[in-house]
């Protein structure tokens, strides 16, 4: 509902093409027909993981090794995007908004979303790019991208991307810019994307959908910052992988393969864009088929805001670790409401923010816990050790209590 | 909720305001780009080395005669008026409604990954108005022709057989280490030249496959050389599809026929099951769940390759086992396979091949080729 209202596509006057289709995308009409066949591409799914395995033993190196040369060899030039006189940074996330609505419309690979930012960078590093140009360049990109990766029925029909474009350019308009892109590139389309590197690292893990899905999101949401940009996809596949663990509490491998090494920097830099994903990302990433890890991710963050609140403000060490905790803090700094509220906790501590957990709320009927409760009510969540409690004796009052404690924990109210 | 979201709007507005202007401008007056020939655009933003495909012109080339036709591609011979070099030049007709073909954009993006000596080299693309044109490295004849103009009734010498599959398994593995499927290997697609080279041709089909392995269309590989998954409906195979292939065509350079000529996705897979026994959930677990699997299959019995091609020696029987097994998991690997014993006289074996090829390049016979 509210979505609707929202003014995500002022771009892109002829909004009614996607959002019919979005809604309808995780949920799949299950007639009996169509639940056997997805029976049957299940159990498939579970013979080609082990066909998989006999081919990643044999040629994963010399595999990785070709992908990370490619990776290489095919990096945008950021420098260069910077000196384009018509298109600028700020356009971006509308070409990108545009883009990821139409590979979703379109059902493509996620593989082919990737390797579509990555050719229209590379264009843009090379070509001088008009403004009213620059979607027609996208378009041309995803057109590429799925040609190259996804199967022939799903490749947009170039009609199909006129009437998105709401008819700016003519047919023959796309077909000369696929055509320049694909000159300009010199043919080098083979661009391994993040999507494929993140496949590669968590091919030795137990499957865990919820931190793929969360990973994917992740790095769908670094398209959008310039700092990312000329990063190569393997360090963002792992980066944010490792990032994705952190967030939904998964030990991280141990091992010291090359799947679990991550630059702490780039992760660092992963976890300070969180904030404000796009918003057609984050709708396209809060459905069950994605795990709803957008929601996840949210839960994740105001949590941070609050825990944040009664955390020592220690950022300078927190930093540089490139351990799970250090950007957890992290996070928490980032937030601007944060900030406000580490301040106003200097005068006083009036509602603690998180329902207790403590001992003493555990067990609510003990009659006697009503008197001296005040003090030790408080004490068992973490409070910083500058904080006074000066506030405290306003608790020594039974009537504090129904105000603080009643609502989160309802079967209390009995006691009194 | 109502006053979060007029925040966040107002926080939208200024770039919200810049797009609508760029959107007028988009919706502004159609002077194009391409009105005037792309090169007219603006000067580069840094300056980027000229590529050699830009400079080349169709006019290069001298077109000579036919070489052959594909599904989607006419092939010629062609002399370079510089240098006077031969080539083949692949002539790809652009769909003028959906713009290059996608086989195009996989087999120029991935021949030109896929550099190496079993491999035929991509030298060139031309685009002229309404055709692509690919310049490939000038290859004699491809191998069918070749069997059937230079063995004895299609069939090929020991030496020679040899140091085909060697090559053949040499280019399937460079593919699969760059992780690239050939998907339709088969003689008319593997071409060869004076020297006694083997090189792959036609990456038509070809594509990336990533780590682990997605799921692809099967309609891939010419029938005769397609592996038993795929033609039970497996979506999901990899790189030992290629390597069923190769043992097909290794067994047709013995006898000069092709191993499993079938007619239909059905007949294919008889004629596979009556050589190589029909497989059940006991000897394929699992067999049972692909799309085109029946329980009433005609049951054969494994059959002992060695009888239909008498002229191979134990050691190359056992290769030849090794890549057609029916479980994809069971075949062997290129890699694998380059290591077996078989490959260990190559040496002494090639310096003898030498002197032959060299004498049985006499008279030749209008080759034909796929690119």
């Amino acid at each position: 509902m509210a979505y609707q209202k929202r003014p995500t596509s002022s771009y892109q006057p002829c909004d009614t093409f996607f959002v019919e289709s979005y809604d309808e995308f995780p949920a799949p009409r299950m007639d009996p027909k169509e639940h056997a066949k997805l029976m049957a591409r299940e159990r498939q799914y579970a013979m080609a993981e082990q066909l998989s395995k006999v081919t990643s033993d044999e040629f994963r190196d010399d595999v990785l090794a070709h992908m990370l040369d490619m990776d290489a060899a095919t990096l945008p030039d950021v420098e260069s995007i910077d000196i384009q006189t018509e298109i600028q940074w700020f356009m971006r996330p509308y070409l990108l908004d545009f883009l990821i609505e139409a590979h979703t419309a379109f059902q493509l690979l996620p593989s082919t979303l990737f390797l579509t930012i990555n050719l229209l960078d590379r264009y843009c590093s090379k070509r001088v790019v008009y403004k009213r140009h620059y979607q027609l360049v996208g378009c041309a990109a995803l057109l590429i991208a799925s040609k190259y990766g996804d199967k022939k029925d799903r490749v947009p029909t170039i009609k199909e991307l006129k009437s998105m474009c709401c008819s700016l350019y003519d047919d023959d308009m796309f077909i000369q810019m696929e055509w320049h892109v694909l000159q300009t590139l010199g043919w080098t389309i083979g661009h391994p994307t993040v999507d494929n590197f993140l496949q590669m690292a968590v091919m030795d893990c137990a499957y865990d959908a919820e931190v793929e899905h969360l990973a994917l999101y992740i790095s769908e949401i670094s398209l959008f910052h310039r700092e990312f940009v000329s990063k190569p996809s393997s360090d963002l596949a792992r980066a944010s992988l490792a990032l994705a663990r952190c967030i939904l509490n998964r030990t991280q491998p141990r091992h010291t393969e090359w799947a679990s090494q991550y630059d702490s920097m780039t992760l660092v830099g992963l976890s300070q864009q969180l904030h404000q994903p796009s918003q057609v990302l984050s709708r396209k990433y809060s459905s069950a088929h994605y795990s709803r890890v957008s929601k996840v991710l949210e839960q994740f963050l105001a949590r941070q805001a609050s825990i944040a609140s009664y955390t020592p403000p220690s950022p300078q060490t927190e930093v540089v670790q490139p351990e799970p905790k250090p950007y957890e803090g992290e996070i928490g700094l980032a937030t601007p409401q944060k900030a406000t509220q580490s301040s106003a906790m200097a005068h006083g501590y009036i509602t603690p923010p998180i329902t207790p957990e403590n001992e003493v709320f555990a067990n609510g009927g003990n009659p006697t816990f009503a008197k001296g409760a005040a003090a030790s009510a408080c004490s068992p969540s973490p409070t910083p050790p500058n904080m006074q409690y000066v506030s405290s004796h306003t608790y020594t009052q039974e009537t504090t209590y129904p105000q603080q404690f009643l609502q989160p924990q309802m079967s209390f109210s009995t006691g009194y | 909720m109502d006053g979060r979201d007029r925040s966040s709007s107002k926080t939208l507005q200024p770039p919200a305001a810049a797009y609508l202007e760029l959107i007028s401008s988009l919706a502004s007056p159609k002077s194009f780009l391409f009105r005037h020939p792309p090169r007219s655009t603006p000067p580069n933003p840094k300056p980027t080395p000229p590529s050699t495909m830009d400079k080349q012109q169709p006019s290069s080339f001298q077109q000579l005669e036919k070489l052959g036709e594909g599904t989607y591609a006419t092939v010629f011979k062609g002399r370079n008026r510089q240098t006077g070099e031969l080539v083949a030049l692949k002539e790809i007709h652009l769909d003028s409604e959906e713009g290059t073909p996608s086989t195009a954009i996989r087999e120029i993006s991935l021949m030109k990954e896929l550099k190496h000596e079993s491999i035929v080299s991509l030298y060139d693309v031309i685009h002229t108005e309404n055709k692509l044109m690919l310049v490939f490295e000038y290859m004699d004849k491809d191998l069918k022709k070749y069997m059937d103009t230079r063995g004895d009734r299609g069939q090929l010498d020991q030496a020679t057989i040899k140091s085909f599959m060697h090559q053949l398994l040499k280019g399937i593995a460079f593919c699969h280490e760059n992780r690239v499927l050939h998907r339709d290997l088969k003689p008319q697609n593997l071409l060869i030249n004076k020297k006694g080279q083997l090189k792959l041709g036609d990456f038509g089909l070809a594509r990336a496959f990533g780590i682990p392995v997605n799921t692809f269309s099967n309609e891939v590989v010419t029938l005769w050389y397609r592996a038993p998954d795929v033609l039970l409906g497996s979506r999901t195979y990899n790189t030992s599809i290629d390597i069923w292939s190769a043992g097909c065509i290794m067994a047709e350079l013995y006898t000069g026929r092709p191993l499993f000529p079938g007619t239909t996705n059905e007949d294919q897979l008889m004629k596979i099951f009556r050589l190589m026994g029909t497989p059940s959930e006991r000897s394929w677990p699992g067999i049972s769940q692909l799309p085109e699997y029946k329980p009433n299959f005609h049951v054969y019995a494994t059959q002992d390759l060695g009888i239909i091609l008498p002229q191979i020696d134990p050691l190359g029987l056992d290769l030849l086992n090794r890549m057609l097994q029916l479980r994809p998991e069971m075949r062997v690997s290129a890699h694998d396979a380059l290591q077996h014993p078989w490959f260990h006289d190559l040496p002494q074996l090639q310096a003898q091949l030498q002197q032959q090829m060299a004498a049985a390049y006499g008279g030749m016979v209008p080759p034909q080729q796929a690119y």
